[in-house]
């Protein structure tokens, strides 16, 4: 190695100059443009164009929000958990029934959320929508399903603003919904001001930013799931929430005629809060 | 070695076909032995000198069958043939030359796979600043790559003038190797190495927030084995679900490798004689630059051409001899404990 990129490449830890030059192997780009854009603080996940999600592997771009672990590991145990919380569930998992279970992922991003149920649940037993306010993002999703080989019958990524007050008419979606999902942006804006630049200078502020105090989309979807006909009777939903967030989201969702639950993750943070309708 | 009485004794052991040939083959040559052995005082000296000759043969070939065949057939219905290998380089003394010879020995074994028609994979590897690498794990996979790497585990030295010494005066280094048993996933579980409930697992990292606070990969995982304090991390995957999965290879490999030689140290337990020392703190083998020698302490057996077995070509003869050297005393275990 020359003496260049030695001192360049001092600035990264060992395994992330170990898939910089996996990457730039793999795609014929130079490992110094890639450690350089690492260097201006730009995710990995950007530069090398994907991200692992539990055993798939996801397309990441710009600004479409990167899936983090602690999405992944509550995704998971909801693919373990969802099929056991009530009879009409159980049943529905254990063979085919006249009816598919609706699933609908608020916030959808790069699909990580309803691509990875699609993958974990036997074909046929859902059918799941995720809307996004972006473009880019409501393209990536669809991309991703196609590369896990997951049907356009199956899941389908739409372009929607769940603030809107017309949202529960619009035509891309169609309840009521079994299983609802999401993980709305909730960061701060005073915390936003504080980020690494590795998040805020490469990722789109609206994945990230909650309102003021980072509770926003909380309330709205609130709302939401307290409209007629918007969920089913028996219906679950599973939010992820911010570190220090679950009690009062928690607290919104159980005003609104929900059973709550508050899952922890695996580094002990309160991360996901699961509603069953009373 | 063993006597004919032995071998008849043998003949219970096993009764397997590929057994009966050999055995067959012993008698009936040790019968045509016995036949000609008035010849040998035939008062013609033509006639005397081609029957020593014949019996000769004979003798090489009885004595092929004693110490080859029969112990390759006997020793024991191998339950490692199958498996594939795990193998483990550390650097030891000797610090960047260390490091940097473990990087020459890391070559040899992926050429030697290479040219066994094994799949070799470096599945986790950290660099030396300095130079070269300061350990590696590397996974061999094809069936026979344990039983034939499985003697490389223990302490290799180099003795050499390091490139960076001005002085041209020799230093030794080591590299300590360990050849752990690779068994398939499923098998893991019919072995029943190990339970979920005796098994920790821990994510590695501080992440402050989480979630949409931080989008820093860290993929590492720390599996601890509660019965034998075993620890594994792997972090060498942007994947945690594949690090997972290596961890948990890991691990099956030591606690298959624990498995096996607690099942020959209790078949030794069980006889008087002596246990040969399996101590992966011996020093095995010495690599001498200066002689172009490799030698192996344990059968005291050199290659006059260390480049060839640093190529991965010439290994194959002390694979070869270790496997042999393994069988024989297989053999004389069992017919010494036959009594
Ligand atoms: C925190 S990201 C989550 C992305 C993905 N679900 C994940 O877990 O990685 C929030 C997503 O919500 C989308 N979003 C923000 N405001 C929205 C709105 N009003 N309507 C629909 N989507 C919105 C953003 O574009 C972003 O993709």
């Amino acid at each position: 190695m020359h003496a260049f990129m030695r001192t360049l490449t001092s600035g990264l830890p060992g395994n992330e100059l170990k898939w910089l030059k996996q990457g730039a192997k793999e795609s014929n780009r130079s490992l110094e443009s890639l450690v350089k854009r690492r260097l201006a603080h730009e995710p990995i996940q950007y530069i090398l164009g994907t991200e692992p999600f539990g055993d798939l592997d996801l397309l990441c771009r710009a600004p479409v929000l990167i899936p983090r672990p602690e999405t992944h590991w509550w995704t998971a145990a909801l693919a373990e958990y969802l099929p056991k919380t009530n009879k009409r569930f159980a049943e529905h998992f254990a063979g085919p029934t006249s009816r598919t279970l609706s699933l609908l992922d608020l916030g959808t991003g790069s699909g990580c959320i309803p691509i990875l149920l699609c993958h974990l649940w036997p074909k046929g037993s859902i059918v799941a929508t995720g809307i996004d306010i972006s473009q880019h993002a409501v393209s990536l999703a669809n991309e991703n399903a196609t590369l896990c080989g997951i049907s356009r019958s199956t899941f389908k990524a739409a372009l929607a603003d769940f603030l809107d007050p017309a949202f529960p008419n619009a035509e891309t979606i169609n309840p009521p919904y079994d299983i609802l999902t999401s993980n709305p942006p909730y960061i701060t804006a005073d915390e936003y001001l504080h980020l690494d630049d590795d998040v805020a200078n490469f990722e789109d502020p609206t994945a990230l930013i909650g309102g003021s105090d980072g509770l926003q989309y909380y309330r709205d979807i609130a709302n939401l799931i307290s409209r007629d006909g918007f969920l089913s009777s028996d219906a679950v939903i599973a939010l992820e929430v911010g570190h220090s967030q679950a009690d009062v989201v928690s607290d919104m969702i159980h005003s609104k005629g929900f059973n709550t639950d508050i899952w922890r993750d695996p580094w002990g943070k309160k991360r996901t809060v699961i509603g069953h309708r009373r | 070695m063993a006597t004919p009485e032995d071998v008849a004794r043998l003949r219970q052991l096993k009764e397997t076909e590929p057994l009966q040939v050999a055995w067959d083959d012993w008698t009936s040559t040790r019968k045509v032995l016995e036949d000609m052995t008035p010849l040998l005082n035939d008062p013609d000296p033509a006639m005397k000198a081609l029957a020593s000759e014949e019996a000769s043969e004979l003798d090489q070939k009885l004595s092929n069958i004693l110490k080859e065949t029969l112990p390759s057939l006997l020793v024991p219905p191998s339950t490692t043939a199958n498996l594939s290998a795990l193998v483990e380089l550390k650097s030891g003394v000797g610090g960047t030359e260390s490091s940097l010879f473990l990087a020459t020995l890391l070559r040899m074994y992926m050429r030697f796979s290479q040219s066994n028609s094994w799949q070799a994979t470096v599945v986790a590897d950290n660099e030396n600043e300095g130079g070269g690498i300061k350990d590696a794990i590397v996974e061999i996979k094809g069936v026979g790559a344990y039983d034939a790497l499985r003697w490389e585990s223990g302490v290799h030295r180099v003795q050499r003038v390091p490139a960076t010494e001005s002085g041209g005066r020799v230093h030794t280094s080591t590299v300590a190797v360990i050849v752990l048993p690779l068994i398939e996933e499923k098998d893991a579980q019919k072995e029943e190495l190990y339970s979920m409930d005796d098994i920790k697992l821990e994510v590695m990292r501080a992440r402050g927030a989480g979630g949409q606070h931080v989008n820093k990969t860290e993929s590492a995982v720390r599996l601890t084995h509660i019965p034998t304090g075993i620890t594994v991390s792997m972090q060498d995957e942007r994947s945690q679900h594949q690090n997972r999965r290596r961890a948990f290879q890991v691990l099956s490999a030591r606690l298959m490798d624990q498995k096996i030689t607690r099942e020959i140290a209790q078949r030794r337990a069980t006889k008087n004689n002596l246990i040969k020392s399996a101590d992966r703190s011996e020093k095995i083998r010495t690599y001498n630059y200066a002689q172009e020698r490799v030698t192996d302490h344990r059968i005291g057996f050199s290659v006059m051409n260390l480049t060839s077995v640093l190529e991965g070509d010439a290994l194959q003869e002390f694979t070869d001899r270790l496997r042999q050297d393994f069988e024989e005393t297989a053999m004389e275990d069992m017919l010494n404990s036959e009594s």
